[in-house]
């Protein structure tokens, strides 16, 4: 139904207007999501016997309370601005990428590899194994887009299975060719030169990782709207017909997109090897794959979106610590604000409910369902 | 158009008592009253044709009637009594049935479980096949409408598949049977055998009120007519009274001349070809059986046909949407077989498909995007990979503007238009880049007649400036004001050529696959 | 010679084991699927019916109960996919994968809460096996298929029963209708809603089935995200098996099969990680070989809405 509206002379442009009801619109649903996930974690909380102004007050000061804090927080935000931003991409082509998780490792590993062999190179060594992890990333990611591309294997078992694959092939790795000898399993140090830098400043190990990914945001905003991939994979994913019949290949945007993600994915396990850890010990544990589609869909699948998503899922996972630690409320009581606030912004009838249709109509992409 | 015979009249129809009454019915969607103070009777064993153009207010008024809407005002009175449809439940215990435009027949169920479902014979707590299988034999066997209880019914044509949907009517004991566009989707002889089973309905007692927008249909067998326009009911007439001219004016509401004016162009070479085309359906299924023709500069050629006949497949194939298996396609003398939709695009082919929503558009998508949506990888809009939307949203707004599209506004997205003005953006993005062959399959369906007219006059524009065009169309009317030539298709084949003057017997035999020629090359 | 009939008996057991957790969220998945919900918490709630069943069991100190509590948390959380899917039109995977989320945060949560610590729980009275008399005793396969637990039996019994249920009554006949045309089961008169809820939360039940078999019947204790990802390969099975029960239990007795071998093939000859990837990527050459698109319910994965 088209609606007519009747400008008023003299009243701002009808682009800014849209600009910003579309930005408040989007922001719209995931703040009233965060608002009632925290209204329910107050309940769980008063029903485990805390107090939820106690619980959430350790909470914030863990997130952003100090420079140690924030430091934390964006600790965590960069690998999931990465796997978000995984994710996100492969939503824009239709596609659902649940396998950051797998592809986080394969970047892990790869960096731990090529960090040790060409750790005497100093910083281009760090440099070459951050490329070496997108390589991998790329064709690991490739896998599962090219099965969907030409066998209709649908990617959501295909990715899933190939994390539990990914998982497996990097911890052999590390256990067997790549093991170094020491008490702790896993790989061997990289040289201190081959690191990412920390960033200092009182911020703890947070290290300019963060800013690679930051370029990476901008990577993806530029690639989507700005070059014709971008515009294929756009209208691919929210119409393969009519994208078919202006002459786009699916094939090839299914398996670019899915490859885009799991670089960017395995830039991310890239980035903890080489900036935090200097190196892969087992176990290496991570939930990193699911939080990045929860981080993607909270950030409707726009770079923008996904870095700020990042950003508050970094800060409960960092202020849930603190929580545990002088309260005691378990820290898991972040992954399940995480899960709710997910539920309620998937949920877009009952957000038209309490904000209106217009908010519902920018829903960030539309997904085909189905299995 | 041959004058029809007036007809269909039950003796002493008129007289016997109303079934059926809809009083002062309105409803409104938003901004958009669809009925107006609508009100129709219906009396026992009478046939109602309910006539109106696409989106005149029919269907609105037949699904209050049916339970899916409740009005905003107005009553429904049954046998004289006020009766309140909340859903089409309480319709079909009312003994309502309706047999919509677009089936709700399940594919991989059976005929015969397909009629029951929701009212499943039982035997203790099993189903209970057997009974179902019976219950739908005497149906069949009762009015007519042969059908087997056991086959599939993805297997059906679908002049039978029709038949199914009315025996779900007539299972559920319908005593008024509504009947939306039923025959969009059959050949005139079906369409004949579908009236001589409405006949044997009404002969049972039954009432059927019968929504079309082919008056001549409705000539050959109503009782009478309810004419409706905007939302309002415009008059209601005997058919026996009436005649074509009268009812199209009613129906538009001004003297509508039945045929377009067209200038007399001289043909010239020929622009688009295919040659002995074989194309398979997405099922694996040769649905474009050696299919040879070819559209001159200056004429249009139109392909009539019956939906389902490979229409689809063939303007893809023509088109490079869809490989052909074998067989040739040539713009302009050039062979463009191996290339695909891009390349033939880029040498002046043009598509305006028919399904505009999955096809046509990315209805997500601003209309500045898809203006762009086949030219957005040259310039100006693109340089070594990257794109300029500004440049994008400038060409566009002008052809917006040219275009008549309404709101002409770039930014908008292509969801937020009417059916009509989304069809003229299609056709916008298409002819603004100055093609020299276009394919227009279904140009107008679902569209309002203002879109109509203008994409028409669009199309015999770029026919006078020496384009060629395929039209490929269900819609008869259309095929014959817009084309210079006629061919039909049917079973993936070409089986006749006529001129715009042709019957509509001579193109019903031929859409029904019983030409005097058997194959044919246009 | 009997030592190969007895690792094949051994072989089978495992086999049947491992299936079984399988084969009841691949049931489940059927009626959730069919009726047009797709499904990928299948996971999350055999996860966190694991849990509640461990829960519930050490709390009660009854095996029986702990099925009760695994039972209601598997339809709990079912009903909230279904919430979410079927009222709220939310997109059916993203509502499936914040399940799966929740199951996992939910059950690290209450495992501190109500145990102490992460990790593994304390060992419960599980479902031990319990022998039929008479087909026990049959030699090789006697022991194998019937001296297994109660789950396991009610699990052969499931699987003829939800085929006649799907096939054979009034209820399959319209949970079938609305997977593949909702609209025509809408106007006859049946609630697409109605029959979509039902389906989901047999999903949640059959599911649920399968995660209490696997902490109690199996292990006898709940460990952190022990559903491994079983969740997604019964869906594949359901995808193999063509959303038809008997050909779902049939492709999830072979994932059985693959997981039982990650513990019987010694380890000198292919290293440990390769063997525990065998299960996923033959999950995924299922996949390629039998893709599943052009026969799921047609009406799969869209929300219902009245036009």
């Amino acid at each position: 139904m088209s609606e007519e509206r009747r400008e008023p002379e003299g009243t701002r442009s009808p682009a800014f207007r849209r600009f910003v009801g579309d930005t408040v619109g989007a922001l719209a649903f995931p703040l009233i999501a965060i608002v009632i996930s925290f209204l329910i974690g107050a309940v769980i909380m008063l029903a485990t016997g805390n107090n939820p102004l106690t619980a959430f007050g350790a909470l914030f000061r863990g997130a952003f309370g100090d420079p140690l804090a924030i430091g934390r927080t964006l600790l965590t935000a960069t690998p999931l601005i990465f796997t978000g931003l995984a994710v996100a991409v492969a939503f824009r082509a239709g596609l659902f990428n649940i396998g950051g998780e797998g592809q986080f490792f394969i970047g892990a590993i790869t960096a731990a590899w090529l960090g040790v062999s060409l750790g005497s190179l100093g910083p281009l060594g760090m440099a070459l194994a951050l490329l070496g992890c997108a390589l991998t990333g790329f064709l690991w990611g490739a896998i599962p887009g090219f099965l969907k591309a030409y066998f209709g294997a649908h990617e959501v078992i295909t990715t899933i299975m190939l994390n539990f694959v990914a998982t497996y092939l990097a911890t052999y790795l590390a256990l067997n060719p790549l093991r170094s000898e020491g008490l702790v399993p896993g790989t061997a140090t990289i040289d201190l030169g081959a690191r990412i830098p920390f960033i200092g400043l009182g911020l703890g190990r947070a290290n300019y990782g963060l800013l690679l990914a930051l370029v990476a945001a901008v990577v993806v905003y530029l690639l989507l709207w700005r070059t014709r991939r971008g515009f294929e994979i756009r209208a691919v994913g929210l119409s393969p017909g009519a994208a078919n019949y202006a002459g786009m290949r699916i094939g090839l945007n299914t398996v670019l997109a899915l490859a885009i993600g799991g670089s960017l994915a395995a830039l991310g396990g890239g980035e903890e090897v080489l900036g935090v850890y200097g190196k892969m010990s087992i176990p290496f544990v991570y939930n990193i794959g699911f939080n990045g589609i929860g981080v993607a869909l909270l950030g409707r699948n726009h770079p923008v979106g996904v870095v700020l998503g990042a950003i508050l899922f970094g800060g409960l996972a960092s202020g849930a610590q603190e929580m545990q630690f002088s309260t005691d409320v378990p820290l898991q009581l972040a992954d399940v604000l995480l899960a709710v606030i997910l539920l309620l912004v998937t949920a877009t009838k009952l957000v038209e409910l309490i904000v209106g249709k217009r908010a519902r109509a920018l829903a960030g992409t539309r997904l085909e369902g189905g299995l | 158009m041959t004058e029809r015979e007036t007809g269909g009249e039950t003796a002493g129809a008129t007289e016997s008592p109303v079934v059926l009454e809809m009083r002062g019915v309105t409803k409104t969607f938003g901004a958009t009253r669809a009925n107006d103070e609508v009100s129709i009777t219906l009396h026992r064993g009478e046939i109602l044709g309910l006539l109106g153009e696409n989106g005149a207010g029919k269907s609105t008024l037949m699904k209050i009637l049916y339970g899916l809407y409740r009005p905003d005002a107005g009553s429904i009175f049954m046998d004289g009594e006020e009766v309140e449809i909340h859903d089409p439940k309480d319709a079909v215990e009312r003994g309502i049935g309706m047999v919509h435009q677009h089936f709700t027949l399940i594919p991989p169920l059976t005929v015969a479980e397909n009629i029951v479902l929701g009212a499943e014979p039982r035997r203790g707590a099993a189903l209970d096949l057997e009974g179902a299988i019976k219950a739908t034999e005497e149906l069949s066997e009762r009015y007519g409408l042969r059908v087997d209880p056991r086959s599939r019914v993805a297997d059906l044509s679908v002049g039978v598949q029709q038949r199914v949907e009315i025996l779900k009517t007539l299972y559920r004991e319908a005593r008024i049977l509504i009947l939306d566009e039923p025959t969009s989707v059959l050949t005139p002889q079906e369409t004949e055998d579908l009236f001589s089973v409405l006949k044997e309905l009404v002969a049972d007692g039954l009432s059927i009120i019968f929504i079309t927008h082919k008056l001549g249909e409705l000539l050959g067998v109503s009782d009478r007519i309810t004419i409706i326009r905007d939302g309002r009911v415009v008059d209601t007439v005997k058919t026996a009274e009436t005649n074509e001219r009268e009812l199209a004016r009613l129906m538009v509401g001004r003297d509508v001349l039945l045929r377009v004016e067209k200038k007399d162009v001289e043909p010239g070479e020929p622009r688009l070809a295919g040659e002995e085309l074989v194309v398979r359906s997405n099922t694996g299924a040769v649905v474009v059986d050696g299919v040879s023709l070819e559209v001159r500069a200056g004429e249009i050629l139109g392909v009539a046909g019956v939906d389902g006949n490979g229409q689809t497949e063939l303007a893809e194939a023509l088109a490079g949407v869809r490989r052909a298996e074998s067989g040739h396609v040539y713009l302009d003398g050039e062979d463009v077989t191996a290339s695909g939709a891009d390349a033939r695009q880029e040498r002046g082919l043009a598509y305006v498909p028919e399904d505009r929503g999955k096809k046509g558009l990315v209805l997500d998508f601003h209309l500045y995007e898809n203006n762009t949506l086949k030219t957005y990888d040259e310039p100006p809009f693109s340089k070594w990979g990257w794109i300029f939307p500004k440049i994008m949203r400038r060409r566009a707004a002008e052809a917006l503007r040219a275009y008549d599209v309404r709101p002409p506004d770039p930014d908008a997205r292509a969801r937020s238009l009417s059916g009509g003005n989304q069809q003229k953006a299609i056709v916008a993005r298409e002819l603004s880049g100055d093609p020299g062959v276009i394919i227009a399959s279904q140009p107008t369906r679902g569209v309002d007649v203002g879109a109509i007219e203008f994409i028409h006059s669009q199309l015999l524009e770029q026919r006078s400036e020496g384009k060629a065009i395929l039209l490929i169309s269900l819609e008869l009317e259309e095929v014959r004001s817009l084309s210079d030539r006629i061919v039909v298709l049917y079973a993936g084949k070409l089986v006749g050529e006529v001129t715009p003057d042709a019957t509509d017997e001579e193109l019903g035999l031929l859409m029904a696959g019983q030409g005097s020629e058997q194959e044919t090359t246009a | 010679m009997e030592d190969f009939f007895g690792s094949f008996g051994t072989l089978l057991a495992s086999t049947i084991r491992n299936a079984t957790p399988l084969i009841f969220a691949a049931l489940g998945g059927m009626f959730s699927e069919r009726s047009g919900v797709v499904n990928i918490a299948l996971e999350g709630l055999m996860l966190i019916s694991a849990f509640a069943g461990v829960v519930g069991a050490s709390l009660s100190g009854s095996a029986l109960v702990g099925l009760a509590t695994g039972l209601a948390a598997g339809l709990l959380f079912a009903l909230i996919h279904a919430l979410m899917c079927v009222t709220f039109e939310a997109d059916q995977i993203i509502s499936g994968t914040a399940i799966n989320l929740l199951a996992l945060g939910g059950t690290g949560f209450l495992m501190v809460e109500i145990f102490g610590s992460g990790g593994t729980s304390p060992r419960v009275s599980g479902f031990k096996e319990v022998p039929i008399p008479l087909l026990s005793d049959i030699p090789v396969i006697g022991t194998a298929l019937f001296n297994q637990s109660l789950l396991v039996y009610l699990m052969y019994l499931l699987i003829p029963i939800t085929y006649l249920a799907v096939f054979r009554t009034p209820f399959g006949l319209r949970l079938r209708a609305t997977g593949e045309v909702p609209e025509a089961v809408d106007t006859a008169g049946v609630s697409v809603w109605r029959m979509r809820y039902y389906g989901v939360a047999l999903s949640g039940l059959l599911a649920a089935c399968g995660g209490v078999y696997l902490s109690m019947g199996i292990l006898s204790a709940f460990t952190e995200n022990m559903t491994g990802g079983r969740g997604f390969i019964a869906l594949a099975a359901l995808i193999f098996g063509r959303w038809n029960p008997i050909g779902a239990a049939a492709a999830a007795l072979l994932f059985g099969f693959a997981l039982a071998v990650t513990f019987q093939v010694p380890q000198e000859v292919i290293p440990l990680e390769f063997i525990q990837m065998l299960p996923y990527i033959l999950t995924i050459v299922v996949l390629v070989g039998f893709g599943g698109r052009a026969i799921a319910p047609a009406a799969i994965g869209k929300p219902y809405r009245k036009e």
